[in-house]
């Protein structure tokens, strides 16, 4: 069981570190439908959306 | 009845069995994430040369192929593994994910191949979808079917860890490939390297699954040919039976599924949409709460070999439904304080004619608005901005923040664009006037806002590893052994695929016709609590069940 913890804990900080280095990226999977539409941000489009509106 | 077995180790046999259908289960969760994490860059290389009409059927195709076609998967190879073993029906479905996903490697991009190429790529979507829908009924039977009694729980509850790691594993791949080679080259090309491990990863899993021996409760049968000729209609043709799966589903898997979208991607959406929270930041925030949690899938799967799984699963329901408002309300005070004091003193109300407003449903990404009370609506939204709704008959759409009014815009209107533009930035600037921040304030790792957002956001995952973590083993008991597989895919897939695969979209719709940031936490909330009643209701403890009494 301890060998299971440890290869978690191992894979977890080597996700944790890519992640961090590793920027902007759709964690959600955006597999809820398509963020290409321009008028009609779908329910997933993340930060992208208001970039027009930041200052 | 038979007793809780006292807990001896995991023979090798068992383990084998744990890790080879575990293992398989992440890679095809791998190879389903691949699609939706890199969709931006799927779309540019395959949709966006489409003219609008066409990329909106496939943009529908893609969403459908992911979500709505896995019940069918369901009933393909759930009908399949109880027919000719489990053995050889989630070999089967491993091939057919892996190989779909390694084929898109290969796959030509709309500049090359024309109109041929997004085609062949939702046709291989669309596989990936039946695959998953036949792989996870498999690999719980399977897992459950060589636990000892008094130890289901706790032995399935491996197979439930599987989709978070497979997660983490696609993020990984893509996030190496992508630093490795840079954006350029990753956009051009190199996006296609994860899909091409997963070829490695197929073979690991197939080599593996090939040395596994059938199940022995489905072997048994076999010798005695008790097998059943036509799950399909003894699963759902007979009311005895279709009953348990309908209960299975609205009081058990509807419940599951909103609790495990909701504590693992509605809260991302949440942080990145309406807390303004940067991505990177974000991502890290529900990574390591995703990582907390994680074992207490296993937990909460052996506990439920002692104290029952309906306790556990019930209370998950429970516990989100009573608490699901105070928490995202503590991530807005964590998140965005500057927010939250801006909702108290400056109100934003949109003023407008209510027959001009419509619903704002927008399921695949594709829906189109432009009434000038949507279109406020949807920026809004978009924007993270609570806002109340007040009706004015005759009123032209407009948004009021404090006592500035903007008025919305006609998107049909020759001049929307520019329109659009002067609508956004005088909204922008009121906002910012009243004290609304355009982005979250920066949350260093470890400081004191961060951990409490770890927090809450972990305790977020502990539901969905209370609802999640036994559900493996409840669905297994419900049924049978000769329709087993049949019966337990459909309220699965049908539950995460239809209840939870739509809860973002139908949130969203929630908060942009209610104006309150909140409000899409009422899908999750109505759905959970009407699980936690029929289930509390009409659904049978089950871990004390003998699995093969009714061989």
């Amino acid at each position: 069981m301890w060998k299971i913890a440890a290869g978690f804990l191992v894979f977890a900080g080597i996700a944790l570190y890519m992640l961090s280095k590793g920027g902007d990226v759709d964690m959600s999977g955006n597999e809820h439908g398509s963020s290409t539409a321009e008028h009609a941000p779908a329910a997933l489009a993340p930060a992208s959306a208001p970039a027009s509106a930041s200052k | 009845m038979a007793t809780a077995a006292a807990p001896r180790p995991m023979s090798e046999g068992e383990k084998m069995v744990i890790f080879a259908s575990s293992l398989g289960t992440i890679f095809e969760w791998y190879d389903f994430y691949l699609f939706g994490v890199m969709s931006a860059i799927i779309a540019a290389n395959f949709f966006s040369a489409l003219d609008e009409s066409t990329r909106n059927i496939f943009v529908l195709l893609a969403f459908a192929a992911g979500f709505a076609v896995r019940p069918f998967g369901a009933l393909v190879f759930g009908r399949l593994g109880d027919m000719i073993g489990r053995k050889y029906t989630f070999l089967i479905t491993i091939l057919i994910m892996g190989l779909s996903t390694f084929l898109v490697a290969f796959l030509p991009t709309y500049k090359t191949a024309g109109i041929i190429a997004p085609i062949a790529l939702i046709a291989l979507r669309m596989f990936q979808g039946l695959a998953l829908g036949g792989e996870y009924g498999g690999a719980a039977t399977y897992v459950a079917e060589h636990a000892p009694h008094g130890r289901r729980g706790f032995y399935t509850s491996w197979i439930q860890t599987t989709a978070t790691v497979g997660l983490m594993l696609a993020l990984m791949v893509i996030l190496g490939t992508r630093t490795y080679f840079g954006e350029k080259d990753f956009a051009d090309w190199a996006w296609r390297i994860p899909y091409a491990m997963s070829g490695i990863l197929l073979a690991i899993s197939v080599w593996i699954r090939l040395k596994l021996n059938e199940s022995p409760a489905f072997a048994k049968m076999k010798s005695e040919g008790k097998t059943s000729k036509a799950p399909l209609s003894e699963s759902f043709g007979q009311w005895k039976n279709a009953k348990i799966v309908i209960f299975a589903l609205l009081g058990l898997t509807a419940g599951q599924a909103v609790v495990w979208y909701g504590g693992q991607f509605y809260t991302l959406f949440f942080l990145q949409t309406f807390l303004r929270i940067d991505g990177p930041t974000a991502n890290v925030l529900i990574a390591v709460s995703l990582i907390l949690g994680t074992p207490f899938f296993v937990f909460f799967g052996a506990w439920s070999d002692k104290i029952g799984r309906k306790p556990i699963i019930m209370a998950g329901c429970l516990l989100a439904v009573l608490t699901y408002f105070p928490l995202f309300g503590a991530l807005t005070t964590y998140g965005n304080p500057k927010l939250q004091q801006a909702i108290q003193k400056s109100p934003v109300t949109v003023v407008a004619d209510a027959g001009s407003c419509n619903l704002i449903l927008n399921l695949t990404g594709t829906a189109k608005f432009t009434t000038p009370c949507d279109l406020a609506r949807v920026y809004l939204s978009n924007s993270g901005v609570n806002y109340d709704s007040v009706a004015q008959p005759g009123a032209v759409a407009n948004v009021k923040v404090g006592d500035k009014s903007i008025a919305s815009y006609d998107g049909a209107a020759p001049n929307a664009k520019d329109e659009k533009a002067r609508f956004e930035k005088e909204v922008r600037a009121a906002l910012n006037e009243a004290g609304y921040p355009a982005k979250a304030d920066p949350i260093p790792v470890g400081s004191s806002n961060w951990l409490m957002l770890v927090l809450i956001l972990t305790i977020l995952v502990v539901y969905v590893t209370m609802v999640y973590g036994p559900v493996a083993a409840m669905l297994v008991e419900m049924f049978p052994t000769r329709i087993r597989y049949t019966s337990m895919s459909l309220p699965y897939h049908i539950g995460n695929g239809w209840f939870g695969g739509f809860l973002p979209a139908i949130s969203f719709s929630i908060v942009a016709a209610q104006g309150n940031i909140y409000s899409g936490l009422w899908y999750p909330i109505i759905i959970a609590g009407m699980t936690f009643v029929i289930g509390m209701i009409m659904v049978k403890e089950t871990k004390d069940v003998d699995i093969y009494a009714n061989d």
